[in-house]
């Protein structure tokens, strides 16, 4: 019997990964199919980061920068939909940017959700500059001339002409800085925007990317951070709105659920066997 | 053969060091000027890393080497992706912007998704109370885990709370910690390389 | 609207920042000099992952198997690849001295070039020339998930006995340790990215944490100028935690102003 006991505690040690793999695709499957729609409650980091915008001036530009390709867009892709809402909402005018080469068809994508659920319409509410390669280059030429950095909008239309464009053309035109990001990126928003020319900033980033930019949060260089489908979910919930980060917490809770019964087990069985513990076994 | 490529690694860090605390508008522009260059000359490099890839595939193919088909593969994709957006441009609509939607962007993101299974099975197999660190380790990471998700709260309303305070507290101190020793670190190495004691990037001998 | 140029030769809010550069350089003169008037060598204690390197490279020539290193996915413009290709050549010279074979794919085509360059001159210097196989160092994509496919694609198909991850990682960090701990290969690490160091550890059977990255070169090499560019970096470590310890305790007697010389902007 207890050799009985002890080859099934063996047998949990060594347990086949793609049984962890079919586990865990479950449990992302399933609340997607069969939505919960469990509470979520707003962090403080995220609250500061409504509240900066709600801060901004009715009628006022803000500058956005949405750095983030489609590997990550499942983090970030809600939460420019969300923070583009709140900013239509509040009758503010994005004018914005990004400096991934793949990031302007997600943008165009972010903003048919986003105007169409606020009825926000293209050089009246917002302006799409489009790409531009260059980096910390880039973000460096915000702070002096945004026009030339993009004589031309996504759509071709000439910045000059723009009607939104005008008296804007740097850094310190702009009441506050957002960024959305999923890189390094950020950090030059941080240094230059935000530390050398004061401008009021909030970031989004990855949720393993977001705990780097504690640090200025606390020394108050960003005023609000938004941390991964969390922070986006967060966002939804004090716009009052449900989309793709609320509908996927859901899905992120239960697998984190089943990932923390599986490190229970596999520590049961640890103490069970004394703490022989073979490899896990392979897949291929 | 080497006095030249140290002599340009010194002036261009020096430059650029000295550049850092010098706010004259001038000093400004060689700062873009020199950003605009290192973009340019990475462009370049990423034609002659085209030619490595060609050259390795091709050989490849023409040896009938194991997994030959995928080679022709990637230089068919090379070849014609390189045509088509040198001929019709990347826009959006153009072939190139639909095959970065179609294929390359649904692609990215299937391999990033797979990062949750890994996770699962990276900790199942690490999280394991083996002495008092790696026990330390468990419990913090059970309660983030649990505590950064919706179902923290159901379960207990220090959830959320506790995860705040593990993240505000000892991971910022040592983040800070972490942060302050490779800063230091980065300083080093690359003085190291702009002074010249580390030559290894241009073969030691 | 008119534009102020900015004509001043220096900005005198950084001024600490280049005290402190001149206070590093200077560490960094006193211990080469130290390090050249010392019989045995300035001390670095023990790091267990670069021990383990030796192990990991006479493994793979025990079962036949390449090493395959893996200099991160960032680029020139990254302090961590630059270390990842000083320390290439390091290992490239293990490799090179113990006969078996080497797979380096790259990210960055500069990189590549680089390493190739680095790679040949380490098996020059072994006297093995002839055993170097042009294409073991290539180039294979600049976009992320491709290059993770490609490398884990080559890790499950070539089983390579030892795996040295050493540069910045980012989010394929975990992808490749965990496809590597698959394979059943030994797995050292090495990365600047703090965010992707708890999967390395997890993963991996060693770790570098941050900085130890930039102290491998010259823990490999042991030349005196580069173990005195560690000895420099401790000493500037000490000085700034001395400096946070006695701001914070003059803040909290109410002498903020030592507090407000470390800022930065």
């Amino acid at each position: 019997m207890a050799a009985g006991r002890n080859g099934f505690w063996q047998r949990i040690l060594g347990i086949d990964r793609r049984w962890i793999f079919l586990l865990v695709g479950i449990g992302t499957a399933l609340p997607l199919i069969f939505p919960v729609n469990l509470p979520v409650a707003a962090s403080p980091r995220v609250k500061a980061a409504y509240n900066a915008i709600e801060a901004v001036p009715e009628g006022s530009r803000v500058l956005m920068s949405l750095d983030y390709e489609p590997d990550i867009m499942a983090e970030l892709q809600p939460m420019s939909i969300a923070v583009l809402r709140h900013c239509f909402r509040r009758h503010l005018t994005p004018i914005i940017l990004t400096l991934y080469p793949a990031g302007p068809g997600l943008i165009e994508r972010a903003l048919a959700v986003a105007s169409t659920a606020e009825g926000a319409k293209n050089y009246q509410d917002y302006v799409f500059l489009g790409y531009k390669s260059g980096n910390q280059a880039v973000v460096l030429g915000l702070g002096e001339n945004i026009k030339g950095l993009f004589p031309k909008d996504f759509y071709g239309a000439s910045t000059d002409s723009i009607t939104l464009m005008r008296h804007v053309n740097s850094f310190t035109d702009f009441p506050l800085l957002i960024d959305l990001s999923g890189s390094t990126i950020a950090d030059y928003y941080i240094r230059i925007g935000a530390s050398r020319y004061h401008r009021p900033m909030i970031l989004g980033a990855t949720a393993v990317m977001a705990t780097d930019y504690y640090p200025y949060l606390s020394s108050r260089q960003i005023l609000g951070l938004i941390g991964g489908m969390k922070g986006a979910a967060e966002y939804e919930r004090l716009m009052g709105i449900v989309g793709d980060a609320r509908r996927g917490m859901d899905a992120q809770s239960l697998v984190h659920v089943i990932v923390v019964i599986l490190v229970l087990l596999g520590n049961a069985a640890l103490f069970a066997t004394g703490g022989i513990k073979p490899r896990i076994g392979g897949g291929s | 053969m080497r006095f030249g490529p140290l002599v340009v690694t010194f002036l261009t860090g020096a430059v650029l060091i000295a550049i850092f605390f010098i706010p004259h508008h001038r000093a400004q522009e060689t700062q873009s000027v020199i950003l605009e260059w290192a973009d340019i000359v990475y462009t370049f490099a990423l034609v002659l890393g085209s030619i490595s890839l060609w050259a390795m595939h091709q050989k490849k193919v023409q040896q009938k080497g194991e997994g030959w088909i995928y080679s022709v593969v990637t230089l068919v994709a090379l070849l014609g992706v390189t045509a088509f957006g040198v001929i019709q441009g990347v826009e959006a609509g153009t072939v190139v912007g639909r095959i970065y939607n179609m294929v390359n962007a649904p692609l990215a993101s299937t391999m990033f998704s797979l990062l949750a299974f890994f996770i699962a099975s990276a900790a199942f197999r690490a999280f394991r109370a083996r002495n008092v660190e790696a026990t330390l380790l468990l419990v913090t990471a059970i309660v983030m885990m649990v505590g950064r998700v919706s179902v923290g709260e159901f379960v207990w309303k220090g959830f959320p709370p506790l995860t705040e305070w593990l993240l505000d507290v000892p991971n910022l101190a040592a983040k800070r910690a972490v942060a302050i020793g490779i800063g230091l670190g980065a300083i080093s190495t690359a003085l190291k390389i702009i002074l010249g004691i580390d030559r290894s990037y241009l073969g030691r001998s | 609207m008119g534009e102020t140029i900015d004509t001043r030769w220096f900005e005198p809010a950084r001024l600490n920042l280049l005290v402190g550069l001149l206070t590093f350089i200077a560490f960094l003169a006193i211990n080469i000099r130290r390090a050249h008037a010392s019989h045995e060598g300035l001390f670095i204690r023990p790091l267990a992952g670069l021990k383990a390197l030796d192990e990991a490279i006479g493994r793979a020539t025990e079962m036949g198997r390449p090493v395959l290193y893996l200099p991160g996915s960032g680029d020139m413009s990254e302090v961590g690849t630059l270390a990842a290709i000083t320390i290439s050549s390091r290992v490239a010279r293990r490799v090179a001295d113990l006969g078996c074979d080497l797979r380096v794919p790259c990210y960055d085509p500069v990189v590549a070039a680089l390493i190739d360059g680095t790679t040949r001159e380490a098996y020059r210097e072994a006297n093995r020339a002839d055993s170097f196989r042009p294409g073991s160092v290539y180039y294979v994509s600049a976009t992320q998930f491709a290059y993770v496919a490609s490398v884990t694609g080559t890790m499950l198909r070539d089983r390579p006995a030892a795996n040295i991850f050493m540069g910045s990682f980012y989010a394929e960090s975990l992808f490749l340790a965990e496809t590597g701990n698959l394979t059943g290969a030994i797995q050292i690490a090495g990365c600047d990215q703090v965010t992707q160091l708890p999967f390395f550890v997890c993963s991996c059977d060693y770790t570098l944490l941050g900085e130890e990255l930039y102290a491998a070169s010259a823990y490999l090499g042991r030349e005196p100028n580069q173990l005195a560019t560690i000895a420099a970096q401790d000493w500037a470590k000490a000085l700034a935690a001395a400096a946070v310890v006695l701001a914070l305790l003059l803040s909290a007697i109410g002498h903020p102003e030592f507090g407000q010389l470390l800022k930065t902007s």
